[in-house]
């Protein structure tokens, strides 16, 4: 859910000033290519009956063809596109999840993922549990984490059920706690898949708000959300992938038209949340 | 400045990969805990059942020395459950170990972190659950009137080597489960016959002497000889048991880590 990259942050773990419009990520020619197996598993048998006839039971994606991008501090970035676009795709490459398979990506500073489907990998676990877990797994230390953990809790407004296992939760439950976490551990990129729009009308406003106070000169945020009004409002450059690729960018409101339009979606109640 | 290129096969730089790895060794322990206190969760033992596991496991298998055995020889009593414990030090874990990346999907799609640190959970998680079982051993040997001796000290080396070889295969076999799905079915399969084919049910001495030469592939047949002869016999094991078991341990520890660091980087695009 977190992911902060040792390099930036000094000994102490005072992260470096960093000057506007420096570069934060800089993406040249990536390609993702997925390998999943049709048959879910690859099991003994499509394996001795594909053996002789040379088929292959697998099936390649590419989430990503050829995208270059360059991300500089100081912009919040919005990231757009219809459903399978490859917008998650890339946030895992930028925040070194997964390995690029064509192309190259040097990020300048500490990376924040909040990846919707990160938080809480262990549902049996409590919300606690899953906040430790995830923030150990992405190289904090136990006392950084016990630092902010009461700033968490409070600002995801879960009360008690921080303490009750995850597989009950609500999906705004845990779009909260994902929020959260991300908005409390204040990197120099920070990166939000999705968890913007799950919220009540109250948290989202919260959050937004939480965006906005992040957006400062030193920083670089990456929103990747289908509130297209959520993306005008706060984002100063708009980047939209299609099919893996990069369609446009640029100034929002023109993208988001040219996004809208494609689409062939009337600019209606329900377009300007959940495209 | 991190930078990200395209996978080849070959290790990682692995002078960073190991600080990566020990600056979440926090992680490791903090993992391995829930998932025992989840695998008991509910349960109205709870955690006591760490310790009722072995003791009910070596009742059963007291039966079963009396019943078929026909004796009550003690000796052999004491060998049947020190070396069933280690065994299940041995197979909890490859059964622990052979599921922790492709269950991990989740936390390995939204988080960078080494991998190996799933199975060496895994691996934790068993050594979590061995220890109880130790004193369930020392207890047995008390009552059935063993004699003790300071060579019984012996039971430490034996007890790292069991660990490397441990670490090893839950790394080697989590690998194998990333590309090979079908190990998962033969695994019960697998570790049964490793059983049969071990000094636990008899003892190695028993073994015709053709046997004895065939056991030099089995990878735990010395480790569960020499742990035998220190525990229920309070003597030395035998230096070259000990080398061949040392051997096998690093053997499958180095080839499973190799195997495993050189592809992890491709497991996400895998799951
Ligand atoms: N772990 C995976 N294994 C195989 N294929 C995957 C995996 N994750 C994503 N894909 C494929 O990659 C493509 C891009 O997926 P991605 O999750 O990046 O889309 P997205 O733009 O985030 O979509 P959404 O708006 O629905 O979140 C899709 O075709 C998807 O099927
Ligand atoms: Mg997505």
């Amino acid at each position: 859910m977190i992911s902060l990259s040792d390099s930036s942050l000094d000994a102490h773990g005072i992260h470096h000033e960093h000057p506007k419009n420096g570069i934060a990520v800089s993406i040249t020619h990536v390609g993702l290519t997925y390998t999943t197996s049709i048959e879910k598993r690859p099991t003994l048998k499509k394996r001795l009956t594909s053996l002789g006839r040379g088929r292959k039971y697998t099936r390649v994606v590419k989430a990503l063809n050829d995208v270059s991008l360059d991300v500089h501090y100081g912009t919040v970035l919005g990231v757009i596109g219809s459903n399978g676009a490859g917008k998650s795709s890339l946030m895992r490459v930028i925040s070194g999840i997964v390995p690029p398979s064509q192309g190259r990506v040097e990020v300048y500073g500490s990376v924040s993922t909040l990846l919707a489907l990160g938080v809480g990998f262990n549902p049996s676990l409590t919300g606690r549990a899953n906040v430790y877990l995830g923030g150990l797994a992405a190289g904090m230390t136990r006392a950084q984490i016990d630092r902010q953990f009461d700033e968490i809790a409070d600002f995801s407004e879960l009360g008690d059920a921080i303490d009750v296992p995850m597989r009950t939760y609500s999906s705004g439950m845990f779009a909260r706690l994902a929020f959260s976490v991300a908005a409390t551990v204040k990197p120099d990129i920070l990166i939000v898949d999705e968890a913007l729009s799950t919220g009540d009308a109250k948290f989202k406003e919260k959050s937004l708000n939480r965006i906005k106070e992040l957006r400062t000169d030193d920083r670089a945020l990456i929103l990747v959300s289908h509130a297209m009004a959520t993306i005008a409002d706060v984002c100063n450059e708009v980047v939209w992938l299609h099919k893996g690729a990069v369609m446009m960018r640029g100034e929002p409101t023109a993208t988001i038209k040219a996004y809208q339009d494609f689409m062939q979606v009337r600019k209606s109640a329900a377009s300007d949340e959940d495209v | 400045m991190n930078v990200y290129e395209p996978f080849r096969a070959g290790l990682p730089p692995m002078r960073a990969y190991l600080r990566s790895l020990w600056s979440r060794r926090a992680f490791i322990s903090e993992f391995s805990r829930s998932q025992l206190r989840e695998q008991n969760f509910g349960s109205v033992f709870g955690q006591l059942w760490l310790i009722l596991n072995p003791l009910l496991l070596s009742g059963v298998y007291f039966l079963l020395i009396y019943i078929i055995g026909g004796s009550s020889d003690s000796s052999r009593f004491a060998h049947l459950t020190s070396s069933l414990f280690l065994f299940y030090l041995i197979s909890n874990c490859l059964t622990g170990g052979v599921k922790s990346i492709t269950a991990g999907g989740r936390l390995i799609l939204n988080t960078a972190f080494p991998r190996i640190m799933l199975p060496l959970s895994a691996g934790v998680v068993a050594l979590f659950r061995f220890i109880p079982t130790l004193a369930v051993i020392f207890v047995i040997r008390s009552i059935v009137g063993l004699t003790y001796s300071w060579q019984m000290l012996w039971a430490i080396p034996i007890l790292a080597i069991a660990l490397l070889l441990g670490f090893g295969l839950a790394i080697l076999i989590s690998c194998i489960n990333v590309y090979f799905r079908d190990i998962t079915s033969f695994l019960p399969y697998m570790v049964r016959t490793l059983l049969y084919l071990s000094p636990v049910l008899y003892e190695a001495k028993t073994l015709p002497e053709r046997f004895q030469k065939l056991e030099a592939a089995n990878p735990i047949y010395h480790l569960l000889d020499s742990w035998s002869q220190v525990m229920v016999y309070a003597q030395a094991p035998s230096l070259s048991s000990m080398l061949q078991a040392l051997a096998w341990a690093l053997g499958i520890l180095i080839f499973g880590s190799y195997f495993f660091l050189a592809r992890e980087r491709d497991f996400a695009v895998r799951l």
